[in-house]
């Protein structure tokens, strides 16, 4: 298993490999998104264009359902933006990885005589690698939209989502609050589990030598496939989140 | 696989002002365009339907005059098919009055030549009559007298 490059800096500790990953992604983002949109036409749409819009539609079908499209457009951008950048997010880790082999004590990148001994003298430090492949990105990721969602909820009708913690009988506000909270939790956990464990079968595939690239190939273009499932489900609950808070007491057919 | 509370920030961060970024220069003027288009569907669609209710109208318009112009077609044609054959009436039946007058003033010339021939004849087999009465009574009478005896006698002749 891979070290992460980890200085402590004024007492708080970051993760180099993580914060690239972000800058990265963030990055990548936003230039596809500013080319998709470079020559913006009304009548003659580019492929790119055209692509963008499909991805539009689709996050907008999600919760169109539920909502008028005015009232939607913004929740279509954070839709969109969570899944572009998850998406992308995911597929960073699969092209190559960029690893240091560190054989002496590197104070400042929180290699010491202790963790080098546990290594057999060879600590290996992964630069690169997919921001949602750490927990503590996803977990970033699921707090935005945690905290989105109940404010939402506690926006748009305060009295039933209140409410809603006590349902069917007060009794059950224990079991609420924890359906509450392994939301985000999950939300978290799937998407790093997930990507991590792709992650790590590609790096066991890497010590088979030349024998593992058929397997790589195979595996590759699942991992392709799973990105794009995860970062769907990921935005497909957050829609779904949305649109439960959402709910109101006079629409019988949406309240649970 | 610890977890680095530094990372979860700039995440949040990072994603929001990602959000801020994509929503102000990407998503923005995308959805400006799809409303647009949507728009411009919108308003093409009216524009077909009222193009396609005004080929309907002049469709119905071009029809009735064809239907129009045909009737009359055949009215024209009706009325000439009827103005010939009153006109080739007229002309046999002038023809005929024609060919009846010219027959009839025919046989009134024939009537009076044959009249004239008579009475040529008569006033010549009076003469005749007179030269041979005169030769055969040898009695000398005038001519005057002769002829009123011999018109007396031939009109008797001719009575019988």
């Amino acid at each position: 298993m891979h070290l992460f490059p980890i200085v402590e800096f004024m007492g708080i500790r970051f993760d180099l490999s993580a914060i690239i990953a972000i800058v990265v992604t963030s990055i990548i983002v936003l230039v596809l998104a500013r080319l998709s949109v470079r020559n913006l036409s009304v009548e003659n749409p580019s492929k790119m264009q055209n692509f963008m819009e499909w991805i539009i539609e689709f996050v907008h079908s999600t919760i169109a359902s539920t909502m008028p499209f005015e009232k939607a457009k913004k929740f279509v951008s954070l839709g969109m933006t969570i899944i572009v950048f998850i998406f992308v997010g995911n597929l960073l880790g699969l092209p190559f990885q960029i690893v240091t082999e560190a054989t002496t004590e590197i104070e400042w990148l929180g290699i010491t005589q202790a963790v080098l001994d546990s290594h057999d003298g060879h600590a290996h430090i992964a630069w690169w690698k997919s921001p949602t492949a750490d927990l503590s990105v996803t977990a970033g990721l699921a707090l935005v939209v945690f905290i989105i969602v109940h404010s939402l909820g506690l926006k748009w009708n305060k009295k039933h989502y209140l409410k809603h913690y006590f349902e069917p009988y007060p009794i059950f506000f224990p079991i609420n609050l924890i359906e509450t909270l392994a939301k985000p939790l999950t939300l978290a956990l799937r998407l790093y589990a997930n990507i991590l464990a792709g992650e790590i079968l590609i790096t066991t595939i890497l010590m088979l030598g030349g024998w593992g690239v058929p397997f790589m190939m195979v595996w590759q273009g699942f991992s392709i496939f799973v990105g794009a499932i995860q970062a769907f489900l990921f935005t497909i609950l957050t829609m779904v989140y949305i649109s439960q808070a959402a709910v109101h007491e006079d629409d019988p057919a949406l309240s649970h | 696989m610890d977890i680095v509370m530094s990372s979860t920030l700039i995440t949040i961060i990072a994603f929001l002002l990602l959000l801020w970024l994509l929503n102000k220069y990407a998503f923005g003027p995308l959805f400006g365009v799809m409303e647009k288009r949507r728009e411009l569907i919108k308003e093409q669609m009216n524009a077909a339907e009222t193009s396609r209710n005004a080929a309907e109208a002049s469709m119905a318009e071009q029809k009735a005059a064809l239907d129009e112009a045909r009737k009359e077609a055949y009215a024209i044609l009706e009325q000439a098919r009827a103005t010939s054959s009153k006109q080739a009436d007229e002309i046999v039946t002038s023809a005929k009055n024609e060919a009846a007058r010219l027959k009839d003033e025919a046989l009134k010339d024939i009537e009076s030549e044959k009249n004239k021939a008579i009475s040529a004849l008569r006033t010549e087999v009076g003469g005749i009559s007179v030269q041979i009465a005169s030769k055969i009574i040898e009695k000398q009478v005038d001519e005057k007298s002769q002829e009123e005896i011999v018109n007396k006698y031939l009109k008797e002749v001719g009575s019988k």
